[in-house]
């Protein structure tokens, strides 16, 4: 099989996907030259986050990635998410083939912009 | 276990049980080569014989003028490149959505100093003639345009296209690969030169295709070596493909109409259900002129291998109208041929019906498409 038993479930069955009302962050990231695209929602309770949300275009894998990946970044300080790399996301869907590597790096690249975006927005209130 | 439904024929077909049976002899105690003076060659020269009557009652053609070579891209090879070397110099007709058999080539002799013209399409994909004709110089030396498309299925006007070349003596070739075996068409009465046609396609073997070369069209030879096919194509035929591509020619004879008609509604009822169950969907192609077992329909803003996949979990095989590989995204070139915009391009999934397709089927389908496009749109970002 081309895919993992877990990529598939999280394409069949993605965790987390819709929108999110007055996030503390959001990301977005593209994949130039393919059009895959991932926009993550953060909520931030304590320096944490507490609650994920996305949205994606693309082929399945990239899909999976984000599913799988917003359940790893909850509870987690935001602080960590500014250094999240594509490898960990790939990591969550037990792998990736060699032309589909791009899922994974579009989700985390999304997932450090939303990050990024919650703690500037808290620096801007503080 | 999950059921398996194949929606994918115009990318190729199981072999026909009655096929196998009549290939298999030729792989043991018939295996002679057809070139031999002796009893174990004339066994299999009998095979490729019967295999080449077969054809051409089918095509109502002279035995003499079918020739087998090892696909259909080698056929429309032989067609352009054929047409072109047996001539020197000059310009040749085709049109934008030609398989890549005939784009590819065509594009190579443009390194080689011929020059081509590309036609356009309509919103259905098809060729106009009049645009076939307003393309023609002095120095034309060919027009090939296909029969019918494999990704959207329209059906093009070759008797018109025909008519034109003859009117003026330029060489016509048409590949037929998704239609011969499917629709009726006489070569003659649309003045068709040169035909490509294969056996995969129809439920026959791979690595065999035919080549119609009508009596009196020059054309120089591809592939050097023997004497075989009379010196058209060098190589030991491939024996045991070719007397099942004669058997499945000599079935299509007998199945063919009742199959199109049978297909005709099965593909009409997939595409009515869907549209009647899912939002944002289009057919692409022809209304009517189409391949009677082809539905190529586009779900707006979804991404097409994402249903692929998602049908596929389904046991249910159909194909991508755009490929997604290393990172770069491919819409399908004959979709934006016929100006359909990138966001429905991007969701084009085909499927092609075949001679195993039933109600069941169609209606299993018709219910998984449903949910997993929901399932897809609920995860994609608006207007993305």
């Amino acid at each position: 099989m081309r895919y993992s038993p877990t990529l598939l479930d999280h394409f069949l069955n993605p965790r987390n996907a819709g929108l999110m009302r007055e996030p503390d962050g959001t990301g977005v990231d593209e994949y130039e030259g393919c059009g895959d695209l991932a926009r993550f929602f953060l909520r931030v309770r304590d320096g944490r986050v507490s609650e994920v949300r996305f949205q994606t275009y693309g082929c399945g894998p990239t899909i999976a990635a984000a599913s799988a990946a917003s359940e790893r970044v909850v509870g987690r300080p935001v602080e960590e998410l500014l250094n999240l790399k594509a490898q960990e996301v790939e990591d969550a869907v037990e792998g990736l083939p060699e032309d589909r590597k791009h899922a994974a790096d579009v989700v985390a690249g999304a997932l450090r912009a939303a990050a990024l975006d919650a703690l500037r927005r808290r620096e801007g209130v503080a | 276990m999950t059921r398996r439904v194949y929606l994918d024929h115009n990318a190729s077909t199981p072999v026909h049980p009655d096929v196998v049976a009549e290939m298999l002899p030729y792989f043991g105690e018939r295996f002679g080569n057809p070139s031999s003076v002796h009893g174990f060659g004339r066994e299999a020269r009998a095979g490729v014989d019967l295999a080449r009557e077969r054809i051409a009652r089918f095509l109502k053609v002279p035995l003499d003028e079918v020739v087998f070579t090892s696909g259909g891209t080698e056929s429309d090879n032989m067609a352009l490149k054929g047409l072109a070397f047996a001539r020197g110099k000059g310009h040749l007709i085709t049109s934008k959505i030609e398989h890549h058999a005939v784009l590819r080539a065509a594009q190579w002799l443009e390194t080689q100093g011929f020059t081509v013209t590309y036609v356009g399409v309509d919103e259905h994909g098809m060729v106009d003639p009049d645009e076939v004709k307003r393309a023609i110089r002095p120095d034309t030396i060919g027009i090939s345009i296909m029969h019918a498309n494999s990704e959207a299925g329209t059906i093009q006007p070759v008797a018109a296209i025909g008519a034109l070349a003859r009117e003026r003596g330029i060489p016509f070739h048409v590949d037929a690969v998704q239609t011969f075996g499917k629709l009726d068409f006489d070569v003659n009465a649309c003045g068709i030169d040169l035909l490509s046609f294969s056996a995969h396609k129809i439920y026959g073997p791979k690595g065999v295709a035919g080549f119609w070369i009508r009596k009196g069209v020059k054309l120089q030879a591809v592939q050097h070596g023997g004497e075989h096919e009379r010196r058209r194509r060098a190589g030991t035929e491939n024996v045991p493909a070719i007397v099942g591509f004669g058997k499945a020619v000599e079935i299509r004879a007998r199945d063919m109409k009742a199959e199109h008609e049978r297909l005709t509604a099965l593909r009409d009822r997939l595409w009515e259900s869907i549209r009647a169950r899912v939002p944002d969907v289009r057919l692409n192609g022809h209304p009517t002129e189409r391949l009677p077992g082809t539905a190529n329909l586009s779900y707006r803003g979804v991404e097409s291998e994402s249903i692929v996949l998602g049908l596929d979990l389904k046991g249910i095989g159909v194909s991508a109208g755009s490929a997604c590989t290393a990172g770069s995204v491919e819409p399908s070139y004959v979709l934006v041929a016929m100006g359909l915009p990138l966001d429905w391009a991007m969701g084009a999934v085909r499927h092609s019906l075949g001679r195993s397709t039933t109600a069941e089927d169609i209606d299993y389908v018709i219910e998984s498409v449903e949910p997993i496009v929901r399932k897809l749109r609920a995860a994609m970002p608006v207007g993305a």
